[in-house]
């Protein structure tokens, strides 16, 4: 009843909003060699007209002259045209296309069909989408790009993949890909809900990201959101259920192991991480409604996730709508598009701290204080107890129980794009877009909370913290293309303007010394005891200036005999981030492409084409300011420090990439080759800098230049192409080496350990003319003299020279003790049908990598001092060890291989059901089985590292993230999770 | 139609003037020096250094030379007064401890390099002071101020860039073109071209007011007596008569006087409910009190706060975890630095200054329980600092070593202590004088009446037949945690000596290497000290 209404609802609103047309109703029904299609689309051509057809391949089109033609179409099909001729009821068989070589790809500021492209692009469509549950946009193409690496490392629901593209592609701000969502520049990923996305296009080198400037160093991720179809009113549901649970974490004592192993018992027995965990759910509701009539589709969507981690008290609720509306007028000359899309999620972050705290807090302490076996001031500590006394440990429980720490952000983004045609073969597009986005943390320890809260002090207990920050982004883009044919060549050229400006602004306040436990984190700002006493209230606000990008760009395309495709563009772009005589710079690109099989016509082959691109893309520099000396009014006005030594010959960074591929097809066989290498040149990194001359000693300087080369395959093959059963697998395999071909001193020391004794102890190296991401360290010789490792006399000198100072001495004993980069990865896709079952096994590895595992580096020891820690208890402890240093026992091979996703689907059959065209249940089961050495939580690669700074309870700063030093598992990483789900789509 | 066109225009139109404006307007910076034009008076801790234009060099002191990983940690750890043992999993921090303390130090030390780069910041903020409108006085307490900094570097480093101007490079120095740069400067401020017993200040730019915050005559005096107490290290050539004559003049003509009987102060650390804390710090234990702003002995300090100074960190650098709830302070200690035990003994018991400057025995609570350390393995639950520590490394004790306690804890304490640290002070003056008349003709029986007047206050009697032993360790008693013990040990030949875990004897140790990031980052105009 409710489904009917909400149909009738639904027609009766289209209705309204479009009126009536008089014509006659075509239907009929979609087939290939195999069975029926849905999802074709069915047009009338010439219009917007259209509609698809349903799970069955049946559809049915209303407003159809009686000598209009439909073309029916599908992707990987040959597309086929009927005129209706007072037909109302219109089969058609559609045959495969095994080239597919005119579907047209989004490229930058234009498309072009695919064989005429000459850089590395690879397109995923949304039936290529990683199943199950993905609440962050990325995920959806985990291991499904040669050569684009997406890693989540654990399960945290509230936080973002990390995405490097062939790997360091900048040591600049924007490591991450240039993210182009309906072609607004620098979007979001975060507004787009994973359901609403058709289709993503990866622009993989220079050549292609050359066009997006300074903004494409990175790779440049096109996604195309669904759009509403012309023809009737669809509404589609989706929605899943998942739970997930831990897969894995580090292994640690029992409570038991732990007393008889000489730790102090005290007299209970727990299982912290138990404790402080849970079997996560995750509820995911979608619906869409699309259509549209004459010149006008839409498309509404309405997306609620609810999201919960395994740490207890961490997920997050989201809402997201998107809007979309596209017209033709003017005789089908301007065509209006405009985009709108809301996003509101509320996290609740709880405390990735309590994971560390539940594997090494002491397994036989008691959760509250009135089991403790001696006097224990439970009151001061909420009811709950805590091993005073000792640096880094807090009740885990305690930690998630008392305290919330929660986020609320909004992001919200309009755009509205006008293409002219101002004669058949001119056209003029001008884009208009805005994002805003609010964020709030709030993070509230209780006056009774050990952990951060201050409860042992006598006069100023809780802490009360505020974060806001406000997001704007503006963008205006104009440019025109123009196509003409001479001859045998097609020519068409672009030119354009693009301006963009980033404004930011937030504040921050903390307060502490609340009147007492009970009050609620929203008076606690107002009733803190710190305003009578100023100076322990930390506040701070910032605000961005106006972060400009001005661009200026041009392309041409030239096609010869249609098989020689030729590509050059030029980018002049600007940034208010650099100095007077450095903010410009050019960024050139250009490629060529051959369809060999065009002239040699080779015996089954569909296509043979070779391409080479070059491109220059460029890199800004995270902060704003670089160019000049800032100064900050310190120690209560008692002074001001120069705060930066200013840097006016800052300039890009720039990045210059050659790319060579090969593409291949015939009959069930695929292939796509690339090879590439590249030079990111004068890359952007502060560093230590002369202190006699720059008062800071340190400065953000062009420090070097890095040169990555590396090759990716994809082979897609189809092993079974039965009536009954198909099968097909693909495999993709990507390799890339990173080295540092230039920098400022011939070698350095980065990464160090952390607290507790492990200070002062940098764990990579980073040398000019070396591999980037080379663990360095001393080596275990295997033997242990009084609790202490003995090391290697690596070179033999007779003296043993390990600690720290020595490390990059010619007489010190240290070696490269792994590589934090993968040596290669792999993707291994597996899609089978049967009938109306479809099954899919996504498998993904990395290999050659290794990890510092910080875990067992500081809590494996058996440190007599510590007993009151629980130890960690891998394969590798050694109980002799009684004292931590850093050395090769603790570097780890991770190479891995994982069933990353398994789903399993079921169409059913519903015949002429009156209301429902469509109904489909999927389970899928993600992370389900991982195959490595590695004794860590998770044996991803650490492809960059935060530093070791929040490691102690500390706040994590908002410094950022160092590429250059890959390679360390830090202490804090979300446990990795497993999630099984239950999914269902049906369609009205 | 037209209308789209209108748009379209209307769109562009609005950009047109910032058509290709890249000029960044930083709204959320300062991009210039900031006057204080309305400073603040109410400082928590008193210890107010004044709020003129100069505070932002003076400020400077602040950095690294009360905390731990640089100047002052570096000074003392690598002499015979503490040390900061491996407890195991705690302290090992790849070694830079154990090579301070056993010399096997090298150009990649973490600290070294943190000192010389903290001084150079402090002299940069001097150069930029320097080149703005001051009086006279004003310039000379700065270049006094700056020529403190690079007789630090003179000190530890000995051939360092003279940089005088912001942004200028300078070549490397020897260490004799230092030591006359500081000289001169030193003197130029005094207004006289040497130092002598009748010398005449008044042509001196600077004053003889009394502010511990500022740099005086006295001030400069005392600067310029350690550094000609040390000239023979540093030159070759001894000037002792010179350092006995600057700072005699100072004990003579100044009004600072040793704070002795009746010189006192409330004592800050004072737990109610425990009767054996005195409700005052008197005499030399008042002098580094956490209230001893006032204090008449000292001449020119460094202004430490706990809000608006912060930097003295010698509660949380010394003290066990657990001694957070002797003086509930905010946060928890660290566990690291403590007092070598052969240091600790060379007190006699009666000695004043052993309890102000250690921290021995069973712990108690703010309410006077017994603290328990519920990490000990040893069955000693009770927390006992005990003067004798096992090893240095690997598993040294948590519990072992006497605390550094002189510059005392209030209770309720912060991150940053309050106490000021004394860069000069009259009892240093003394020693300096005695040591000066006694070098100067080589008779040490010339340095008792000083030396006694230092033990009487401290509650000792005479040292019978004083020698050059005895002096330095009377001076090591004294200057405990005071920056001087690398010095006194090299002044008297003694810093290639073995001590505890120390055996190496590289006479080249005397002088910390250039930190090799400055060597990298200075494009060869930086060589390496010989023997590293």
């Amino acid at each position: 009843m409710k489904i009917m209404r909400l149909k009738g609802f639904v027609l009766a609103m289209a209705l309204l909003c479009l009126g009536f047309a008089e014509a006659q109703e075509v239907t009929g029904k979609v087939t290939d060699d195999q069975g029926p299609l849905p999802g074709a689309s069915v047009i009338v051509k010439g219009t917007t007209n259209g509609t698809q057809t349903d799970f069955d391949g049946n559809y049915t089109l209303d407003n159809v002259g009686s000598d209009a033609i439909l073309v029916i179409s599908y992707i990987g099909y040959l597309t086929v045209e009927v005129t209706v001729s007072g037909q109302s009821t219109i089969d058609v068989v559609l045959s495969e296309d095994a080239q597919a070589l005119d579907e047209v790809v989004v490229t930058g500021y234009g498309s072009q069909t695919r064989k005429e492209i000459t850089s590395a692009v690879t397109v995923v469509d949304n039936e290529d989408f990683n199943q199950g549950t993905v609440n962050d946009a990325a995920q959806l193409l985990q291991g499904k790009v040669a050569g684009l690496s997406i890693y989540n490392k654990g399960g945290n629901p509230n936080e973002d993949a990390v995405i490097r593209l062939r790997g360091i592609s900048s040591v600049g701000a924007n490591s991450s890909p240039l993210i182009v969502i309906d072609g607004v520049v620098g979007a979001s990923l975060n507004n787009v809900d994973p359901n609403d996305i058709e289709s993503i296009n990866v622009l993989k080198d220079g050549s292609a990201a050359a066009i997006y400037g300074t903004r494409g160093s990175s790779g440049v991720i096109l996604v195309t959101t669904k759009k509403g179809t012309p023809g009737g009113v669809s509404v589609d549901y989706n929605g899943s259920l998942a739970v997930s649970s831990i897969a894995n974490h580090v292994d640690v004592m029992s409570a038991d192991e732990f007393a008889t192993a000489g730790g102090v018992d005290l007299g209970s027995r727990n299982d912290w991480l138990d404790l402080v965990t849970i079997n996560g759910t995750t509820k995911v509701n979608n619906v869409s409604i699309s259509g549209g009539d004459g010149n006008t589709s839409y498309r509404f969507s309405g997306n609620f996730r609810d999201s919960q981690g395994i740490l207890r008290e961490s997920g997050f609720k989201q809402f997201n709508t998107r809007a979309s509306a596209s017209t033709r007028t003017f005789n089908d000359k301007l065509k209006i598009d405009f985009n709108i899309s809301f996003t509101n999620r509320k996290s609740e972050f709880s405390y990735e701290e309590a994971l560390r705290y539940a594997l090494l807090y002491n397994p036989t302490a008691p959760v509250y204080g009135e089991d403790s076996p001696f006097q224990f001031d439970s009151a001061t500590f909420g009811g709950y107890f805590e091993t005073l006394g000792l640096f880094d440990s807090y009740n885990p429980l305690s930690i998630v129980n008392q305290n919330t720490n929660t986020g609320d952000r909004n992001e919200f983004t309009y755009s509205a794009n006008f293409n002219y045609s101002i004669l058949d073969n001119w056209e003029l597009n001008a884009l208009v877009s805005q994002q805003t986005n609010k964020l709030t943390n709030q993070d509230y320890y209780r006056t009774t909370s050990h952990f951060r809260g201050n409860a042992t002090s006598p006069n100023r207990k809780g802490r009360a913290r505020l974060y806001t920050e406000n997001g704007d982004f503006k963008l205006f883009e104009l440019y025109s293309t123009y196509k003409q044919t001479i001859g045998r060549i097609d020519f068409s050229v672009t030119g354009g303007y693009s301006w963009q400006q980033q404004n930011q602004y937030n504040y921050f306040l903390e307060m502490g010394d609340f009147p007492n436990n009970d009050i609620e984190y929203i008076n606690a700002l107002e009733w803190s005891q710190d305003l009578a006493n100023a100076g322990f209230i930390s506040a701070n606000s910032n605000a961005s200036p106006d972060d400009r990008i001005i661009a200026f760009f041009g392309r041409v395309s030239a096609t010869f005999d249609n098989a020689i495709f030729f590509n050059a563009s030029l980018r002049r772009e600007g940034s208010t981030k650099f100095g007077e005589n450095n903010r410009w710079a050019n960024f050139p690109s250009v490629g060529l492409g051959a369809d060999l099989n065009h002239y040699l016509e080779l015996d089954n082959v569909d296509l043979l084409k070779v391409r080479v691109g070059y491109g220059v893309t460029g890199a800004l520099p995270s902060a704003n300011g670089l160019s000049r000396a800032l100064y900050e009014p310190a120690g209560g006005n008692l002074s001001s420090n120069q705060r930066t030594d200013a840097n006016p010959d800052l300039k890009w960074e720039e990045k210059a990439e050659t790319n060579f591929g090969l593409e291949f097809k015939m009959d069930r066989l695929s292939t796509t080759l690339d090879i590439y290498s590249r030079d990111v040149s004068d890359f952007i990194l502060e560093r230590e800098v002369d202190v006699t001359i720059y008062p800071t000693g340190r400065r953000v300087e062009n420090s070097g230049k890095l040169r990555s080369s590396g090759f990716e395959i994809a082979v897609n093959y189809d092993i079974l192409r039965n009536e009954a059963l198909r099968y097909n697998t693909g495999i993709i395999i990507s390799r890339n080496k990173t080295v540092l071909k230039e920098y400022l001193t011939p070698q350095e020391m980065r990464g160090s350990l952390g607290a507790p004794g492990q200070n002062d102890t940098d764990m990579i190296r980073i040398k000019e003319g070396e591999e980037i991401g080379q663990i360095w360290g001393p080596v275990f010789s295997g033997e242990v003299v009084d609790g202490s490792q003995q090391f290697v006399d690596i070179n033999g000198d007779g003296q043993l020279l390990t600690n720290q100072n020595n490390a990059l001495d010619p007489e010190g004993d240290f070696k490269v003790l792994g590589k934090g980069t993968p040596d290669f990865e792999l993707g291994w896709t597996n899609q089978l049908k049967y009938g109306n079952w479809d099954l899919n096994a996504f498998f993904r590895g990395a290999f050659g990598h290794s990890l510092i595992n910080t875990y067992r580096a500081f809590y494996e020891p058996r440190v007599g001092s510590q007993g009151s820690y629980n130890f960690v208890n891998t394969k590798y402890a050694d109980p002799s060890i009684t004292n931590a240093k850093f050395s090769s026992l603790y570097v780890e091979k991770a190479d891995f291989f994982k069933l990353d996703n398994l789903s399993l689907g079921y169409t059913f059959n519903l015949g002429e059901n009156k209301y429902i065209k469509g109904i489909r249940v999927t389970a899928s089961g993600q992370n389900l089985f991982t195959i490595t050495d590695y004794t860590g939580s998770d044996p991803e690669p650490a492809l960059q590292d935060r530093g070791s700074e929040p490691d102690n309870g500390g706040f994590t700063t908002t410094a950022a993230n160092d590429p250059l030093i890959p390679g360390i598992d830090r202490r804090n990483n979300y446990f990795s999770a497993r999630t099984y789900t239950l999914g269902l789509n049906i369609n009205f | 139609m037209k209308n789209i066109y209108r748009i379209l225009f209307f769109c562009s139109g609005l950009l047109l003037g910032s058509c290709t404006d890249l000029e960044e307007n930083l709204i959320g910076e300062i991009d210039r020096p900031v006057s204080i034009d309305e400073p603040s008076t109410d400082f928590d801790g008193g210890g107010n250094g004044g709020n003129d234009a100069l505070s932002v060099a003076y400020s400077k002191l602040r950095d690294g030379s009360a905390g731990s990983d640089n100047y002052w940690a570096i000074q003392s750890v690598s002499s015979d007064e503490m040390a900061v043992t491996q407890k195991g999993g705690d302290w090992y921090d790849g070694g830079i401890w154990i090579d301070m303390h056993r010399h096997t130090f090298g150009p990649s030390n973490g600290p070294i390099n943190n000192t010389w780069t903290t001084q150079y910041g402090s002299i940069a903020a001097c150069n930029d002071l320097l080149q703005t409108n001051l009086d006279a006085n004003q310039t000379a307490q700065i270049k006094v101020l700056r020529a403190f900094f690079y007789y630090r570097l003179l000190d530890l480093y000995g051939r360092v860039k003279i940089v005088t101007a912001p942004g200028q490079d300078a070549p490397q120095s020897t260490r004799a073109q230092v030591f006359a740069f500081v000289e001169n400067e030193l003197l130029t401020a005094l207004g006289v071209p040497s130092v002598s017993a009748s010398m005449d200040l008044t042509n001196s730019p600077l004053t003889t007011e009394v502010n511990p915050y500022r740099v005086n005559q006295y001030a400069a005096l005392g600067i310029l007596a350690k550094l000609y107490l040390n000239a023979e290290v540093y030159t070759g050539t001894p000037r002792y008569t010179e350092a006995a004559d600057a700072a005699s003049y100072v004990i003579d003509n100044s009004g600072y006087i040793l704070c002795g009987v009746g010189c006192s102060v409330p004592n800050p650390g004072k737990r109610p409910a425990v009767d054996s804390d005195p409700d005052n710090l008197e005499g030399y234990a008042a002098v580094f009190a956490p209230n001893n702003q006032n204090n008449p002995e000292i001449i020119w300090s460094i202004a430490y706060d706990g809000v608006t100074g912060g930097g003295m960190n010698f509660a949380h650098m010394t003290l066990h975890y657990s001694s957070q709830f002797t003086w509930n302070l905010v946060s928890q200690p660290w566990n690291g630095y403590s007092a070598l035990e052969d240091f600790y003994n060379s007190y006699d018991d009666s000695d004043a200054r052993k309890k102000a400057n250690f921290i021995v025995g069973p712990q108690f609570d703010y309410n006077g329980s017994a603290i328990l350390d519920y990490a000990a393995t040893d069955g000693q639950l009770e927390l006992n600092y005990t003067p004798e520590i096992n090893e240095l490394e690997p598993n040294a004790s948590r519990k072992g070593g006497a605390r550094l306690g002189k510059f005392s804890f209030r209770l309720f304490g912060r991150d940053n202590q309050d106490n000021d640290m004394p860069i000069v002070r009259l009892g240093e003056l003394y020693l300096i004088r005695a040591e000066g008349r006694a070098r100067a003709v080589n008779n040490w029986s010339l340095a008792e009446a000083d030396v006694n007047t230092i033990r009487t206050r401290a509650g000792l009697g005479p040292i019978p037949g004083l020698n050059a032993d005895s002096f330095l360790a009377e001076r090591g008693r004294e200057m405990f945690m005071e920056v001087t013990r690398r010095q006194d040990l090299i002044r008297f030949g003694k810093f290639d000596d073995a001590w505890w875990e120390k055996t190496n004897s590289d006479a080249h140790k005397a002088l910390f290497p250039i930190p090799q990031p400055q060597i990298d980052a200075s494009n060869g105009t930086l060589t390496q000290n010989p023997g590293y």
